[in-house]
């Protein structure tokens, strides 16, 4: 595959393992089917669009406000919505519902307010480096830069220190934590919002980057939601190796077939997981239907 | 032999709950697992349904069937039947629903049910009338329409063994049967328990209560922390001294 | 008159979706994103049929039903065997798959413009154009085909369905092959929602990819959620309730630009609601918790 893809696929990935290191953050540590995640992301480009070009608001400002928003969106969800009905012992189903409904909710509420036009945040042309034959625009540099960052900072707080070894805790074994005597509310909403301003910083970029739509959401949820299946379940690294595979696969797929299509291969690719190696990439081989 | 274990070990993370366990369980008799909780009683009957595989062992049941592997369905079709710890009936429906289930009806294949109303409607007044007899056996004859969820937990238990005769199973997987059952109930389960094996059905029963041990069991196991570490004939193993020591207290 | 037969035929349609998509979430506990799209199979392929190669309207309804019945194996086969969760994510997924193939390949589907001039299907050369007649039609298919579904599922089959939802452990323990039985539920609960798609076409004569999006599908699972499941008077009443609602919303004079938006927000907002107040909808025998 001509290198360019490759880099594209690369920068792709990038942008996915973010929103999916947040998605499977909150579905491995609270079992959270949270698809409102898409719309957390939606949300919080709209709010950094309205921030920096609205409100004339300066980069940094803008990018502060946004996270800022992102982190309370994922709070307000997990205090109001989630938690209630985990208290309550609520099926995954019927918390899947619930999100799929507040996604609806605010999907909708956004483009009432903005419209369902794709909005672009600058028109001029970005500033392109040439890597040999690869071509990459400062922002795609940017992104990558970006998940280098964050995922470190997210894999090494999870891995090192108190409350990311609780949080792994609580994946792994839920009853135990409560008994423990750890504050599950805490933990949760720090997933929530930890959660969220991954989603929301990759947001920011990709609006910088393409511009965006009230759709978009939903596009990444599915994304996210299959790199973190096929990347492994119970196994946070997982959703990484997961967004990478569907990032250069899709660009495969523009460069062999059209870019219509890149959106058929996340779905081939998780049936052919579900059929082949159902626990995933890095995920422990075992009866997934055991009780 | 009607069921055999060979070995069997479980691991769950890092904890082993069945550690190298051999056991054999005779047809037509009556046979005991005890010992204290987590002893990995449990675990073993949901090796043997096929909840759980095994990491490492076989089990056969009647000498040529390996059970290990299959799907607990498979299982269940091939005559071993199990009731549950926590009994597990189908809250929403009714007592009759229940005991109906247990058979493995032909009109099960939606497609059949619409080509052959005829004939579903007779298998189904046939079953409904079986169905009848057991519940009138166990004694919940006029609770046959009220649902699941309104039973008393005697009475589910008892709603689980009809479904269980219903099913005309062969080796009966037994978990504690009469563990939270009203005193007055717990010599007619007896009773039916006995039936079972004067029929030359085989049975496998978890319990706690000594006196149900030893008033039925015609052989016992006795588990620790994931091991058998007696086996014999009730008065012996209670006898024990090992037994004696870390699970009666004494 | 004609504006009450309109919702009386929308009705019907939505009956036929409502019922088949009871007996997955009410009955056998599967929550399926997919139904619009099995929908949209069934409208395409019965109009590609009879604009392209003149076929009469019950081969096309079964071809329909054939091309829906097909590819819902592609997502119930992987997924139905694993945990809940992942049938799910595949139905999403396949829902969006839909709408992409439909909106992308033009060649065959005409993409976003759509597919015009849909012939009305004709019995013994009479043409069942008006409203009236149409109705007539579309009842006796609708009845039709909740006669099926209710006869399916008040038999030993819908039983074990309702087993499954309870307590899929137990239902194991009893010897039911839990995994081909989902199947088998998935499998009529597509091929009938494809006769809907069918109806839907005759009846506007014009079909786009946006009939049969993720938003249809979450509306049919509102009629659903908010009726009620695991029963026969929940799809019924769940169905009056959310055909006659954007009607209701009419009167509030909501902007039309927004009105969409204004809808689906209303839906959204319902099924937050119904998850953490009344889960069992308006009149359902199953608590959907």
């Amino acid at each position: 595959m001509p290198s360019q893809f490759i880099a594209n696929g690369i920068v792709s990935g990038c942008i996915f393992a973010l929103v999916a290191l947040g998605f499977g953050l909150i579905y491995h540590s609270t079992k959270v089917f949270h698809i409102a995640h898409g719309v957390v992301y939606t949300a919080s480009a709209y709010v950094f669009y309205s921030l920096l070009i609205l409100l004339h608001l300066n980069l940094i400002l803008s990018f502060i406000g946004t996270l800022v928003f992102s982190a309370l969106f994922g709070l307000i969800l997990e205090r109001y919505i989630y938690y209630p009905l985990h208290k309550r012992g609520a099926s995954m189903g019927v918390v899947f519902i619930s999100s799929l409904g507040v996604y609806t909710v605010f999907v909708n509420f956004i483009a009432m307010l903005y419209g369902n036009e794709t909005q672009i945040l600058s028109s001029s042309a970005e500033k392109a480096f040439h890597f040999g034959s690869v071509v990459l625009t400062r922002i795609q540099l940017v992104e990558a830069a970006a998940f280098l960052l964050l995922s470190s900072l997210t894999l090494g707080f999870l891995r090192l220190t108190k409350w990311g070894r609780l949080i792994q805790a609580l994946a792994d074994n839920p009853q135990l934590v409560s008994v423990i005597g750890m504050d599950v509310r805490k933990i949760r909403l720090l997933i929530f919002s930890l959660g969220s301003v991954l989603a929301g910083f990759a947001a920011c970029l990709v609006a910088l980057d393409v511009g965006m739509d009230p759709r978009v959401g939903m596009n990444i949820l599915l994304i996210a939601a299959v790199a973190v299946i096929i990347g492994g379940v119970k196994v946070f690294e997982g959703a990484l190796v997961g967004a990478f595979l569907v990032g250069l696969l899709q660009n495969m797929v523009i460069w062999q077939v059209s870019a219509k299509w890149e959106h058929a291969v996340t779905f081939v690719l998780l049936i052919v997981f579900l059929l082949t190696r159902p626990e995933g990439i890095l995920g422990e081989r075992r009866r997934l239907e055991e009780a | 032999m009607a069921l055999e274990l060979q070995s069997i070990t479980k691991t769950f993370g890092g904890i082993v709950a069945v550690d190298d366990v051999s056991l054999t369980v005779s047809e037509g008799k009556i046979t005991s697992l005890i010992g204290p909780n987590g002893a990995g009683k449990t675990t073993l009957f949901n090796l043997i349904s096929g909840f759980l595989k095994p990491d490492k062992g076989a089990i056969y049941y009647n000498n040529h069937h390996r059970l290990d592997g299959l799907p607990p369905w498979k299982i269940a079709r091939l005559g071993i039947g199990r009731l549950f710890q926590d009994v597990r009936v189908f809250d929403r429906l009714s007592v009759l629903d229940n005991v109906l289930l247990a058979e493995n009806n032909p009109c099960e294949n939606p497609f059949l049910s619409l080509l052959q109303r005829k004939k579903m409607r007779r298998l189904e007044k046939e079953n409904i009338k079986e169905a009848g007899r057991w519940l009138e056996f166990v004694g919940l004859s006029d609770m046959r329409d009220t649902l699941a969820e309104n039973l008393s937990y005697g009475q589910q238990k008892l709603l689980a063994i009809a479904r269980l005769l219903m099913g005309r199973f062969d080796l009966f997987l037994l978990d504690e049967p009469t563990a939270g059952v009203n005193p007055t109930m717990v010599k007619p389960i007896l009773g039916l328990i006995r039936r079972f094996s004067n029929e030359g059905k085989t049975v496998i029963v978890i319990e706690h209560n000594m006196m149900v041990v030893l008033e039925i069991s015609d052989w016992v196991y006795f588990l620790d922390d994931g091991m058998v570490v007696s086996s014999g004939l009730p008065d012996d193993v209670l006898r024990d001294a090992t037994v004696r020591k870390s699970y009666l207290g004494l | 008159m004609n504006y009450i037969l309109h919702l009386l035929v929308l009705l019907t349609i939505y009956l036929i979706l409502s019922f088949s998509l009871n007996v997955l979430v009410g009955y056998t506990g599967l929550l399926s994103l997919a139904h619009a799209a099995f929908y949209g199979i069934g409208a395409y392929t019965s109009s590609l049929l009879m604009i392209k190669w003149k076929v009469s309207f019950p081969l096309a309804l079964l071809a329909g039903v054939g091309m829906a019945v097909l590819l819902s194996l592609l997502v119930a086969a992987p997924s139905l065997r694993l945990k809940g969760d992942y049938f799910v994510l595949a139905s999403l997924g396949f829902q969006v798959i839909v709408f992409n193939v439909l909106h992308n390949w033009a060649t065959l589907t005409n993409g976003p413009l759509g597919i015009p001039g849909i012939p009305k299907p004709s019995i013994f050369g009479v043409k069942i154009s008006s409203i009236p007649a149409f109705l007539a039609f579309s009842s006796i298919l609708s009845a039709c085909c909740i006669f099926i579904l209710v006869g399916i599922l008040k038999s030993p089959f819908g039983r074990t369905l309702k087993a499954i939802r309870e307590d899929e452990l137990a239902t194991l323990a009893l010897g039911k092959h839990i995994t081909a039985f989902k199947i088998q539920a998935f499998v009529i609960a597509c091929g009938i929602a494809a006769v809907a798609g069918s109806l839907y076409a005759w009846y506007v004569t014009f079909i786009d990819p946006t009939s049969f999006n993720l938003n249809e599908s979450i509306f049919i699972i509102a009629v659903v959620l908010v009726g009620g499941s695991g029963n026969i008077k929940g799809p019924v009443v769940g169905t009056l309730f959310m055909i006659l609602l954007p009607e209701i919303l009419r009167f509030l004079r909501i902007p039309d630009t927004v009105a969409a938006n204004a809808r689906q927000m209303i839906y959204g907002a319902l099924l937050i609601f119904l998850m953490r107040y009344r889960p069992q909808g308006i009149a359902g025998e199953y608590k959907f918790e």
